[in-house]
């Protein structure tokens, strides 16, 4: 994510209520409410956002509890935690993150493929395997059911 | 045509008045010279001033003077000349010049910037910053169009004009602050910190971008422009919807 950053909440900030710029948001602290911007949003690893986080490029380092809804690319990192249902044309989740929600990526024909993940503690190895085995294509794990 | 306010306190050298006199004379645009005193303060002279149909009023002094003329000139016709004399580094660059006698080469070229001015609950206005006097970590509450921002605020700084923040609109204020964690601002901390066993690196500082905002701290903390007392919190701070129309160096845009 190479643009510059136009809002920035610094660690031990708390944020009540709706957050709303055009250019790019950083979040370090804690956010209660939506969280919504044109182009990124980035969620560092100490930021905690309960609410919506509605973007083009949404990155996550740290915790959301609500939807995550990414016009064009979501990235979990592996020390990102989404509780919540994401909606993204591209997703990336890295091994480590963690993920309990439910999926739908719209294609480009507009139909949304949709996929549900039961909540999991990362590490799990043997729910891992399972769910390897029943999904080939989901080879970090997250999604157990199609 | 030109008004001039000197700021004595800041013309401390006589021979430096009587350079900028002969300078502006030399320029072809000298006009009538004042100086605050107990008989008319800043302000009284700015509104003298305009009631005589000055169409430049300028200022010669630091940020203070040139925030008084601000404050009386933002919505008007009238255009905002300003000379500094040991003005902050931010305003020099908001006049494209820290020179005295460039800034007065600049008042004959006469290039107007209409800008927005950052203006406080009793209508005095700044042109760079203001920020708190902060002398402990101290909690701020802000209340803006759409959410509450709160935090242990080490340092806080809101610019109209700040050369270092990138502006993502002219009628946005930049809301600058470094906070500290709430928990561990005791003695044991600060030893731990001492120490480097802090946690450094982290990222403390935060930046808003607001049209107004309502500010509140646990205790009554001053608001200072360029080190002088220009108010208290809890204070309502604001853009300008009006423009100022400030006369700048060739280069600035």
């Amino acid at each position: 994510m190479e643009n510059s950053i136009d809002t920035v909440i610094g660690i031990n900030v708390t944020v009540k209520g709706n957050l709303y710029n055009k250019g790019s948001i950083q979040v370090n602290g804690s956010v209660e409410g939506e969280v919504k911007s044109d182009e990124n949003i980035m969620v560092g690893e100490t930021a905690k956002i309960k609410g919506p986080v509605i973007a083009s490029k949404v990155e996550v380092s740290g915790e959301v509890r609500g939807l995550v809804e990414a016009k064009d690319k979501l990235e979990i990192n592996p020390t990102g935690k989404i509780f919540g249902d994401i909606n993204a044309h591209s997703l990336i989740i890295k091994e480590g993150a963690l993920f309990v929600g439910k999926s739908v990526m719209p294609s480009k024909e507009g139909a949304a493929n949709e996929t549900k993940s039961e909540p999991e503690p990362v590490g799990n190895e043997a729910k891992k395997e399972e769910a390897k085995d029943e999904k080939d294509s989901d080879k970090l794990g997250f999604f157990s059911k199609k | 045509m030109y008004y001039y306010i000197f700021d004595i306190k800041k013309c401390k050298k006589r021979s430096v008045v009587a350079d900028i006199k002969n300078h502006l004379a030399a320029l072809g645009i000298s006009g009538e010279y004042t100086y605050p005193s107990t008989a008319y303060t800043t302000e009284e002279l700015i509104d003298l001033g305009i009631s005589k149909k000055y169409n430049t009023i300028v200022g010669i002094g630091d940020d203070m003077i040139a925030n008084a003329i601000a404050s009386k000139l933002v919505g008007l016709p009238e255009a905002m000349g300003f000379i500094p004399i040991e003005a902050s580094s931010d305003l020099c660059q908001l006049i494209g010049t820290s020179s005295w006698r460039e800034a007065a080469n600049n008042l004959r070229f006469r290039k107007i910037a209409e800008m927005k001015v950052g203006r406080l609950a009793d209508g005095s206005v700044f042109l760079t910053s203001i920020e708190l006097d902060l002398k402990n970590p101290t909690e701020i509450t802000m209340e803006l169009k759409d959410c509450m921002i709160q935090g242990k605020a080490a340092n806080f700084q809101i610019a109209n004009y700040n050369p270092l923040i990138r502006k993502i609109g002219e009628d946005w204020l930049d809301i600058v602050f470094q906070t500290v964690d709430p928990k561990e601002s005791g003695f044991l901390s600060k030893i731990s910190s001492m120490l480097g066993f802090g946690k450094e690196g982290q990222n403390d500082i935060s930046l808003i971008r607001a049209r107004s905002l309502r500010l509140f701290t646990s205790a009554q903390i001053p608001i200072l422009a360029h080190g002088n007392v220009v108010a208290k919190t809890p204070q309502f701070i604001e853009c300008s919807d009006e423009n100022l129309r400030l006369i700048v160096g060739k280069k600035k845009i």
